[in-house]
């Protein structure tokens, strides 16, 4: 192809992709231009004119030595990290027992599906039910195991049942993703490994797991970012409270944006969210990117 | 017994088991159909009833006093047009992006990237936008706020499925005289119309579950169905059996959707990186 032709085919391709680039343009970089002006700013909704009263790094110094935001930052990455390590080990199993043969294999693949795509927010409204003190069947259960009953909403336990709530939603997705990644494995190896001798727990080891392994991070790698942004079941069940137990970096952005109407502070707590994100989803973007080189 | 009997009486086993761990995970999905179909005192007795004389007043209730039925319009026309959108501006950007030669790194790098931004860190500034394009509580905010955050995603799965088409017949069709846009329309969508579709379902499960946009930019005249559930928690008590008529016809149609296209779903959700 001659170079004029290249150039010619890119400059009609860029057409195609115009619409697409003036919408991500228009409605998230301008906005995102926009609070990142805002964030060295004292704007406020409820001062007029003070969104030209520039302060400088004002209000990143102020959040970042706030000791509640500070707080909010360990509470997002413990929820994400704890619910994700404990959706990968409960997921691989799930996997597993999903990859054995037995019948109507389909319905309860399908039946695993059905957490992961119910609405977020009617989740998190709903476990409020399932957590209650008296009314709930997971204190039932406890009492009925003879255990005592478990008051989970409060300041010591709410925000282990964020976690456990996130965990039921979760865990299918592992589970998903594990049983794609087992069913790309060679059975032949296996197969080869038993015959050589290899005990059951070394083929588990060095056949399954590391096999999986290219899985377990890309599922948890998403998984973990996602986590870190969640915001609709998190708030319809706890709002952040009691207290600030369950206050993520989502909901404290959003309480501080929607109640205090201070937009200045409110703009450089996203900006500081989005450089968290963008820095623990580094590794996986760069993959991401790469791959799709190669593909083609 | 012989062996094929054996093995048949452990595949039987081995299911009942399976289903019985299945049937357990889901006990919070089953409590919330129940509970729809429940006063909201036999959901609130215990020890839990699991039998009790079944109700439609929670489903009446939506259906008549709150007026749910409206709520769930703006929740299909928003997410419908949104998601209508979102394949016509997604699936000619990813037909460029694997036929037309552009050397498109940057586009490549920001659609991941807008992929991974936090909903919550864009929704102050585009609240305020939106307060000043005086486009508060319509349906035109939350359908181009969801178009553009759900776009990163189609382009990425429509690119994939556009990498499956043969290169080969793109080529033949150019020489035989057709417009790219021919070859796009004619060849490359009739081939992923399954990957389109999948797509599409999966962009309108996303917005018919968003809620935090919803909150922020809408109250009443735009106001979604997840919105209109948060008042169902009220001063005076939570309305579980409206909770759980609300969550019974909220949810159906996305988990049909979901099941039928489960051969997409972790494809989709990984960004095509596990088929």
């Amino acid at each position: 192809m001659s170079r004029e032709h290249i150039s010619a085919s890119s400059l009609r391709g860029y057409l195609w992709i115009s619409p697409a680039a003036a919408m991500l343009i228009l409605v998230l970089a301008l906005p995102m231009i926009y609070s990142l002006k805002a964030s060295f700013t004292a704007s406020s909704l409820l001062s007029p004119g003070s969104e030209q009263d520039f302060v400088g790094w004002s209000n990143y110094w102020q959040t970042l030595t706030d000791p509640e935001y500070r707080m909010a930052v360990v509470t997002t990455v413990a929820y994400a990290i704890l619910a994700v390590s404990i959706e990968l080990v409960l997921g691989t199993f799930v996997a597993l027992m999903l990859n054995e043969t037995f019948f109507l294999t389909p319905v309860l693949r399908s039946a695993w599906i059905v957490p992961m795509v119910v609405t977020p927010a009617i989740v998190g409204l709903f476990w409020i039910l399932l957590y209650d003190e008296t009314h709930g069947i997971f204190n039932y259960a406890l009492v009925k195991l003879g255990f005592s009953p478990v008051p989970w909403l409060d300041v010591n336990h709410a925000f282990t049942s964020i976690v456990i709530m996130d965990v039921w939603q979760s865990t299918p997705f592992f589970a998903l993703v594990m049983l794609a990644g087992l069913q790309s494995r060679n059975e032949e190896i296996l197969e080869a490994a038993r015959v050589d001798g290899a005990s059951p727990l070394q083929c588990f080891y060095y056949l399954t797991i590391s096999h999986l392994m290219p899985y377990m991070l890309i599922a948890s790698s998403f998984r973990i970012i996602a986590a870190m942004g969640d915001f609709d079941k998190i708030y319809m069940l706890t709002a952040g409270g009691p207290g600030l137990v369950t206050t993520t970096l989502s909901i404290q952005t959003y309480k501080v944006g929607f109640n205090t109407f201070d937009i200045g502070r409110t703009a450089a707590m996203a900006w500081l969210f989005l450089l968290i994100v963008l820095i623990i989803s580094g590794p996986l973007i760069c993959y991401l990117g790469k791959t799709s080189d190669a593909e083609r | 017994m012989s062996s094929t009997q054996k093995a048949l009486l452990k595949k039987l086993v081995v299911t009942a088991a399976f289903f019985g761990i299945g049937v357990f995970y889901l006990i919070p999905y089953i409590w919330l159909v129940l509970t729809g179909f429940r006063m909201t005192v036999d959901t609130l007795a215990i020890p839990p009833r699991f039998i009790f004389a079944p109700t439609f007043s929670g489903f009446k209730y939506i259906f008549g006093p709150v007026r749910f039925q409206w709520y769930l319009l703006n929740s299909f026309v928003i997410a419908s047009i949104a998601t209508f959108v979102v394949i016509l501006v997604a699936a000619p950007a990813a037909y460029a992006l694997v036929n037309l030669g552009i050397r498109a790194k940057t586009f490549l790098y920001s659609i991941i990237v807008a992929r991974m931004i936090p909903a919550v860190s864009i929704v102050v500034p585009i609240y305020l936008m939106a307060i000043k394009l005086g486009l508060l509580d319509t349906y035109q905010i939350l359908i181009a706020i969801y178009a553009t955050v759900n776009l990163p995603f189609a382009i990425w799965m429509m690119r994939a499925f556009f990498r499956d088409v043969p290169p080969s017949l793109r080529e033949a069709a150019i020489i035989d005289g057709c417009s790219e846009f021919r070859v796009f329309r004619s060849v490359f969508m009739p081939i992923s119309a399954g990957g389109a579709l999948a797509t599409a379902v999966f962009v309108f499960i996303a917005c018919w579950n968003e809620l935090l946009f919803a909150l922020v930019l809408t109250n009443s005249k735009a106001a979604t169905a997840p919105l209109a559930m948060v008042n169902f928690r009220t001063d005076w008590g939570i309305q579980w059996n409206a909770i759980g008529a609300g969550a019974v016809v909220l949810s159906t149609p996305v988990i049909v959707f979901a099941v039928a296209m489960q051969r997409y779903l972790i494809r989709g959700m990984t960004m095509g990186s596990v088929k």
